[in-house]
């Protein structure tokens, strides 16, 4: 394994560079998620499907401001409470002629917007068929993400913490028991709230995050992006590095030998 | 492309009512007369006679050009190539029929009343039959629904109504001036000795109606075409538009970057000009936007 932050990795057969996947949802203007797209070095963005608005005739749709640009593009089914809906959405995401790649989003509970694991494993079996390349947003559950793994997910993606609470990664020994079993990739999604939850993630094993609400409604999202990056790339590279094991108490850095002020007893008693 | 369907005079056999008389001789005889839509009505003969008989029917009324209904059963309907099926209350519901016929076949409902005649309209039927008019031995035990119906019909429903149920060359004014604009006669045609001389003259009358009085649809809509009902992103909207392309266009959409979805199934964009949008269906234009 080469310790390099600039190692490749492969979803669905395709090549990626950054483990940065950037949401496009709630940024202050389309200005700023473009510088802050252009800091995150993302490669793989997100996007909702969602009705068009029949009484303005403007188009607010995302895609305007990335045409041209080289993306993978990500859709999610939000929106859906069960399988048929994300299926519905997916194809319909998918007819859009920008890739067949989709998260499953499926949250049939409000407050807390969690993933349904039975709905979404459903999904990504269905949509895994169809020849999708399905990234199911699921619950930190290492059973689960192994199912989903199995139904035929490209990647899985179990959230931090519920969707935008910022609330960094909640069960981090889940988190890196299911790193450590996948043999997909595992990108943390949901619920991180700065920097830190990021290189978190990436030292638990994870081999990407998602962000979305941290980096848009940051103070500064354009410097938020970069901070993220960097994060990730550190937090990456640390795992790489193989951390010291924790120890319940301290074991001196510097050399005892030789420190000033040590009482020669033993030759003193002699 | 499936336009909407569009008759004067319909008639239904009723073999009961010409003991001794060859059914497609009789049916020949109210095409000749100008009868432009056949129902097979035969609620005795087996599934195997039925098929028969539709076939026959069939080849009849494809040398006329007029389309054949089968009543009640849409695999009769498949079976002899007719051009729809006619359904009760009681019967399966449109969208099963429609399932079974596909998009392009005719689903024909019969209604007595106008919550009924509302509800066939947006489910999708091609046409209504409203009535019985007057009572019938056709419908025994049904009440009479009387013109007052006609004429709820004729004011709120799009899709063709047919006037039915004991009419008559002696009462087809009285329903034809309550706001009728086609009619459907069973005794009163294959029960004639001369059922050609009764079609010529109830067109007659029916024609002598409508151009008497302006078409409804056309005191409401400007280009005259029939107006539907349809669901567009969960919104209920009235358009005249044919096609779905031609809806895309009525939202300025049609040149924007967006996906398309009929009845839970995605239309890519290069069939929206050939995909037909009917009454009771829902669409959905999509877009991406913003998202995590």
């Amino acid at each position: 394994m080469k310790t390099t932050v600039q190692d490749g990795w492969l979803i669905g057969g395709r090549k990626l560079k950054s483990r940065f996947f950037l949401g496009t949802g709630r940024f202050p203007s389309p200005t700023v998620f473009l510088s802050a797209l252009e800091e995150s070095g993302a490669e793989v963005i997100t996007f909702a499907v969602r009705r068009i608005n029949l009484d303005s005739y403007e188009d607010d749709g995302m895609l305007q401001h990335v045409a041209g640009r080289k993306l993978i593009f990500l859709p999610n089914t939000s929106g859906a409470s069960n399988a048929d809906e994300a299926v519905r959405i997916a194809r319909l995401a998918r007819a859009a002629g920008l890739g067949d790649w989709i998260k499953v989003e499926i949250s049939a509970d409000s407050r807390t917007l969690l993933p349904d694991p039975i709905e979404t494993l459903r999904a990504t079996e269905r949509l895994a068929k169809e020849g999708f390349t399905v990234l199911p947003y699921a619950s930190d559950d290492p059973m689960l993400c192994r199912r989903l793994e199995e139904a035929g997910a490209a990647a899985v993606m179990p959230g931090g913490a519920p969707i935008g609470t910022g609330l960094g990664i909640l069960n981090p020994y889940h988190l890196g028991l299911i790193a450590e079993q996948s043999r997909v990739p595992i990108i943390v999604d949901a619920g991180l709230g700065s920097a830190v939850d990021a290189a978190q993630a990436m030292e638990l094993g994870a081999d990407g995050i998602l962000a979305n609400t941290p980096v848009a409604n940051a103070v500064d999202p354009v410097a938020m992006a970069r901070a993220m990056r960097l994060a990730i790339e550190a937090g990456r590279l640390s795992r790489l590095a193989g951390r010291i094991p924790k120890k319940r108490y301290a074991s001196a850095s510097s050399e005892p030998e030789g420190r000033l002020f040590a009482t020669e007893v033993r030759e003193a008693t002699t | 492309m499936k336009s909407p369907i569009e008759f004067k005079l319909y008639v239904i056999t009723g073999e009961n009512y010409h003991p001794g008389r060859n059914m497609l001789e009789v049916i020949e005889s109210a095409l000749r007369g100008g009868a432009d839509i056949v129902q097979l009505r035969d609620k005795i003969s087996s599934k195997r006679e039925l098929v028969e008989k539709a076939k026959r029917l069939k080849d009849l009324t494809a040398r006329y050009g007029v389309p054949l209904i089968v009543n009640d059963h849409p695999d009769v309907a498949l079976a002899a190539d007719a051009d729809g099926v006619h359904l009760g209350q009681e019967d399966m519901p449109i969208s099963v029929a429609r399932e079974i016929l596909g998009p392009k076949r005719i689903v024909g409902l019969s209604t007595h009343r106008i919550e009924q005649a509302r509800a066939a309209e947006w489910e999708g039927a091609d046409y209504i039959g409203v009535g019985p008019v007057f009572p019938t031995a056709t419908k025994p035990g049904r009440q009479a629904v009387t013109t007052a119906y006609v004429s709820q019909a004729a004011a709120d429903i799009r899709i063709p109504c047919v006037a039915i149920g004991g009419i008559t060359e002696n009462n087809a004014d009285e329903v034809l001036k309550a706001g009728a604009r086609r009619l459907c006669a069973v005794s009163a045609i294959v029960g004639h000795d001369d059922p050609e001389a009764v079609c010529r003259r109830l067109l007659e009358k029916i024609e002598a109606w409508n151009s008497k009085t302006p078409k409804f649809e056309e005191g409401l809509n400007r280009t005259g075409a029939p107006e539907i009902r349809v669901v567009i992103n969960g919104r209920n909207e009235r358009t005249q538009a044919a096609t779905l392309l031609e809806l895309a266009a009525q939202y300025k959409l049609e040149s924007r970057n967006i996906v398309a979805e009929l009845d839970g199934e995605v239309v890519p964009r290069r069939l929206w000009g050939e995909t037909s949008v009917r009454g009771g269906c829902a669409v959905e234009f999509v877009h991406f936007v913003g998202g995590g």
